[in-house]
């Protein structure tokens, strides 16, 4: 059993650190922002994790899009991601995704990247759901693995001084404007950093579900930082959930099975043996959008037609095994640990969540809503409205990383002074986590079940009225920290509770069926393009959903 | 669900003097990971307990361990009940966390520039397969050499040659990969067995550094000297002695009827310096039912120049030795040499089978041989062990004839080129070698590789024995006996 450490309660005078641009996140969207930024001044990166290991960039297999046709254009990449994302997603970003998608690329292979090629040395494409022309590019199917490595060595070179295993816990504030963070260093202890332009890109918060993709740094901590800060966040009910995740083993439930299986040509089949997309979209079938793959193959279990282990098959044993090896190496390595040749037999795939859409309201440089705070990657919303297409996240990183750095770098230096009154609440804060009485992990666990039973793929009020109120009475409960080591754990099991709140909360704003977000007890009679609603929009201050006048 | 308990070695630098281990009884599904073990001993019992993980899915390598001495990433390796669970040999943080970041940092980068044209195909399928590594740092916390040198270590090797391989790169990766000790890797494989992405580093990665850095003339003096013996003798060391070929005949007849015919590639330790062990082996052989075909043409393998990088003479050697058995039509090739029989088996392609002598006789099994009163270690070769997977055999063998004490294994420091080119490295693995032998208290050390016992021969005070010619004294011990008996 534990050994009790007594209560912590001196009180610490925390370090301070000084720079021009503070990035908090290192996934490829921090790892870009920062590279970005130290052209302009003193960088520092934070990392929770090791760099170039935590976030889901580093996870992400199939691919990343970019128009390098000429049979391609951008007006359709434009098209197929606003059609794509239920045409929630703000035009204005889009536009800049589909047409700095390919530069940003291009900077990867400058840098080192190594991606697929063709016979042409061209970089290779493969089809993905929702778009009209194979613009996925890729590395295998260790695309983001790929991205992160070479992301790593470029800033190895660079002038960025990176800290890792770092959490931050909350952004420093000088009047309305955000003026660093403080956080936990390595060994817990309490630091700060004063910055003159601070950048979340903490990346995403799935791990709020009780089956989820993401990495263990997938625990929302932006948005939650973000919005303790005072800025606006939107859409946040839009949680995608991806079609293929893996059943078995059960304590490893919810990784993920890349699309580029289906890419490949990977097919769907129920225990009936039926290719079960045909009735749900007999165009586009197994290539379809996520969000009405995960719900065709959500109804074909929910109506009994699943695997022993509560999934579906996807198939790929037709598939010539030389392109199998060839082009989805980590899959069939993976699967063959688990006792799985997926060379000779189906994988079994449920849905499982995956990237929140939502997230800090951003302009097209990437500058929230609170003064000197700049958000970019999957903590930034906007993008990808109610469904991203496969391949837009990768793409996203890049373009939206890139100019966070930029704008950040090429704020004015400023005199922000640290309050230290905001540093002593911090120990208060967690000095309270000795005398606490809940372990933080046994919240979490309560809180990933209520999320998945209560605001999954499909949605009701009452569902959701009904998590909203185990989401309030955890918040309620004393987490406590056994040891200076659980610090951290603490507040970010705070941070989950608070994306949940928010991804629940938007969820009953938005009284609609769009995307991935599905209301079953709403009848409506628009489609997305002719719907009354613009982004579900929540602050410190504010609450509430834009509604679109159409002429 | 299922019960486990496991042991897990906890260590808070800033508390505790040493690390000490704990035992915990934890409930997991089936199909559990290490991972989920350590997830529930954190969520349910000790949240002190400190790891790394990330990704889940071994893809960000956060989270390799030891499970029961073997370096595996916890996210992907099966749990079982009653397992050890140890931090990677690396400098400890807290419990099962380690420092990754000096390893990592010291990793070179590509340096571009602004007109270089992008790679070919062919150039990326030759990247590809080192570019999967994942930083988990499994293959550095076994590195022998890193252990007594400066040696930067496999993966940074393994990115060195990645950038040399690259035409974007503009840095010449090559001589800084010998200055950061190309030349000190054994050859041992320890990195590329405990690889999760299962990179082949010493053959893929520091052979063909090696190889490039014998094209710009770095190639070590002494392994120039050695190859230039090969060219000049056929063979890759000088004889001290009459050689082993010439006191046998072409054909060795054993002493009873024949259980099988094999065509013997001698090598050129065993022929020209330690031919008495060949010949102690024949006998073991002929006492077996094991009929023998030596080819006199036949020639050194290869290997010491294959592991240094010097590939230009390796086709008429491979061509040489392929065509001395096959014009015999002999299906089956013995080797005795554990270097040998590795490059046999994985650098030639051979249209006959090729088997190690320890794999020979336990699968036609021996003429029980007499106990003798010692007590012994074994030496793993590595290019036998990690070469050709062979461990169970010759302690099958050994364990007739004596009691076994068994050391870790870890590479002795002849291997790659290492004895002659870096010696004071070889010698310093050797001591280390010693020690172990020391601690395990044997009479006497058991090997199954010329170059093995050769070296540790001079670095331990104990007898260094091939496994046939300890085999060979528990015949001559129960001819004794039968003798003594008789009269």
């Amino acid at each position: 059993m534990y050994v009790y450490d007594p209560p912590y309660n001196k009180m610490r005078s925390a370090e301070v650190l000084d720079c021009h641009v503070l990035v908090i996140g290192s996934g490829g969207a921090g790892v870009r922002a920062a590279i970005e930024a130290s052209g302009y001044g003193e960088t520092i990166l934070v990392s929770k994790t090791l760099t170039g290991k935590g976030g889901c960039t580093t996870m992400a297999e199939g691919g990343y899009n970019a128009v390098l046709r000429e049979q391609d254009s951008c007006e359709i990449h434009f098209e197929d991601t606003m059609k794509g994302g239920a045409y929630l997603n703000d035009p204005d970003l889009v536009r800049i995704l589909v047409d700095e998608a390919p530069m940003r690329i291009g900077d990867l292979l400058h840098w080192g990247a190594v991606f697929d090629v063709t016979d042409c040395c061209e970089v290779a494409q493969r089809p993905f759901g929702g778009q009209r022309f194979p613009r996925t590019c890729y590395a295998g199917d260790r695309t983001g693995h790929e991205m992160m490595a070479t992301l790593v060595e470029r800033l190895a070179g660079a002038e960025v001084k990176v800290m890792n295993e770092v959490t931050a816990l909350d952004l420093l504030k000088d009047g309305d404007r955000v003026i660093g963070a403080v956080g936990l260093d390595e060994k817990s202890e309490l630091m700060a950093i004063r910055a003159d332009s601070t950048v979340l890109a903490t990346g995403g918060g799935t791990r709020i579900y009780d089956i989820s993709t993401n990495s263990s740094s997938g625990t929302g901590d932006g948005f939650a930082i973000g919005y303790r800060a005072g800025a606006e966040l939107i859409d946040m009910e839009m949680v995608q959930f991806h079609p293929t995740g893996a059943v078995y083993p059960y304590d490893a439930r919810g990784r993920l099975i890349t699309e580029a299986v289906r890419g490949e040509g990977g097919i769907l089949r129920n225990s009936l043996g039926e290719r079960f997309m045909s009735r749900y979209d007999p165009e586009r079938m197994e290539l379809s959008t996520r969000d009405v793959v995960s719900r065709a193959i959500a109804t074909e279990i929910l109506e009994g037609r699943c695997t022993a282990h509560g999934g579906v098959f996807l198939d790929v044993t037709h598939l010539p095994r030389q392109q199998i090896e060839e082009k989805l190496p980590v899959m069939l390595e993976q699967f063959l640990k688990f006792g799985v040749d997926i060379r000779e037999e189906p994988m079994e795939v449920a849905p499982t969540a995956h990237h929140m859409m939502g997230g800090l309201r951003i302009t097209p440089n990437c500058e929230t809503t609170v003064i000197g705070l700049f958000a970019c990657g999957e903590v930034a919303g906007g993008v990808h409205g109610a469904n991203r297409l496969g391949g837009n996240a990768l793409a996203d990183t890049q373009v939206f990383g890139k100019r966070a750095g930029e704008t950040a770098g090429k704020a004015k230096k400023k005199s922000g002074r640290i309050d230290q009154k905001a540093l002593d609440a911090q120990e208060t804060r967690l000095s309270a986590f000795f005398e606490g009485e809940v372990q933080p992990s046994t919240v979490a666990r309560s809180l990933r079940t209520a999320m998945w039973e209560g605001a999954g793929i499909f949605r009701t009020a009452k569902e959701l009225e009904k998590t909203l109120g185990v989401i309030t009475h955890l918040s309620s409960l004393r987490v406590k920290a056994f040891g200076q080591s659980n610090l951290a754990e603490c507040c970010i099991l705070q941070n989950m509770l608070t994306t949940a709140s928010l991804v629940v909360k938007g969820a009953l704003i938005r009284k609609e069926s769009r995307g991935a977000h599905v209301r079953k007890d709403v009848t409506q009679t628009w489609d997305p393009q002719t719907s009354p609603y613009g982004h579900s929009y929540q602050s410190l201050t504010r609450t509430g959903i834009e509604t679109v006048v159409r002429a | 669900m299922k019960k486990m308990n496991v042991r897990v070695q906890r260590f808070d630098p800033g508390q505790d003097e040493k690390p000490h281990f704990q035992t915990y009884l934890v409930e997991v599904n089936e199909g559990a990971r290490v991972l989920h073990v350590l997830h529930a001993i954190h969520d349910e019992v000790d949240p002190t307990l400190s790891y790394r993980w990330c990704c889940g899915s071994g893809q960000c390598g956060s989270c390799a361990v030891r499970v029961n001495g073997e370096p595996v990433l916890a996210c992907m390796e099966e749990a079982r009940d009653a397992m050890t669970i140890e931090p990677l040999k690396l400098p400890v943080k807290k419990d099962l966390v380690v420092d990754l970041e000096p390893a990592l940092d010291a990793l070179s980068h590509l340096e571009p520039t602004d007109s270089a044209a992008m790679p070919t195909r062919d150039e990326v399928e030759l990247i590809k397969p080192l570019r999967s590594c994942i930083g988990c740092l499994a293959c550095v916390s076994v590195c022998p050499a890193m252990d007594v040198t400066s040696f930067a270590g496999p993966t940074a090797m393994r990115q060195d040659l990645r950038l040399a391989l690259d035409p974007r790169d503009t840095k010449d990766r090559v001589s800084d990969a010998v200055s950061k000790g190309l030349f000190t890797c054994t050859s041992c494989q320890a990195c590329w067995k405990v690889c999760p992405k299962d990179i082949q580093i010493p053959g893929k990665a520091i052979e063909k550094l090696r190889s490039l850095a014998h094209k710009k003339g770095l190639t070590l003096p002494r392994h120039q000297e050695v190859a230039k013996l090969v060219r000049e003798t056929g063979r890759s060391v000088s004889r001290t002695e009459p050689t082993f070929m010439e006191q046998v005949g072409e054909v060795i007849e054993p002493y009873g009827p024949v259980k099988a015919t094999v065509g013997f590639f001698v090598g050129c330790m065993y022929n020209q310096r330690l031919p008495q062990t060949a010949l102690d082996a024949i006998e073991v052989l002929r006492r077996n039912g094991i009929r023998v075909i030596i080819p006199k043409e036949q020639v050194c393998c290869g290997s010491p120049l294959i592991r240094t990088g010097q590939w230009d003479f390796i086709d008429t050697l491979k061509r040489r030795n392929i065509d001395a058995f096959a014009f015999r039509n002999i299906d089956t090739v013995l080797t005795m040499c554990a270097g040998c029989g590795s490059t046999l088996k994985h650098d030639y392609r051979t249209p006959f089978r090729v088997i190690d002598i320890n794999e020979l006789l336990t699968r036609y099994g021996i003429e029980p041989p007499a106990r003798l009163p010692l007590r012994a270690t074994y030496h793993d070769p590595c290019h036998l062990l990690r070469g050709q997977g062979i461990r169970d055999q010759p302690r099958e063998l050994i364990t007739q004839v004596v009691d076994l004490v068994e050391m870790p294994s870890v590479c002795c420091g002849s291997g790659g080129g290492v004895r002659s080119g870096v010696p004071e490295e070889a010698a310093a693995l050797a001591e280390k070698r010693r020690e172990e032998i020391e601690k395990t208290g044997a009479d006497i050390v058991i090997s199954s590789c010329p170059f093995c016992e050769f070296h540790i021969m001079e670095h331990t005070d104990r007898p260094v024995k091939n496994v046939t010619t300890l085999l060979l004294e528990g015949y001559r011990e129960k001819d004794r006996k039968k003798a003594k008996k008789a009269v």
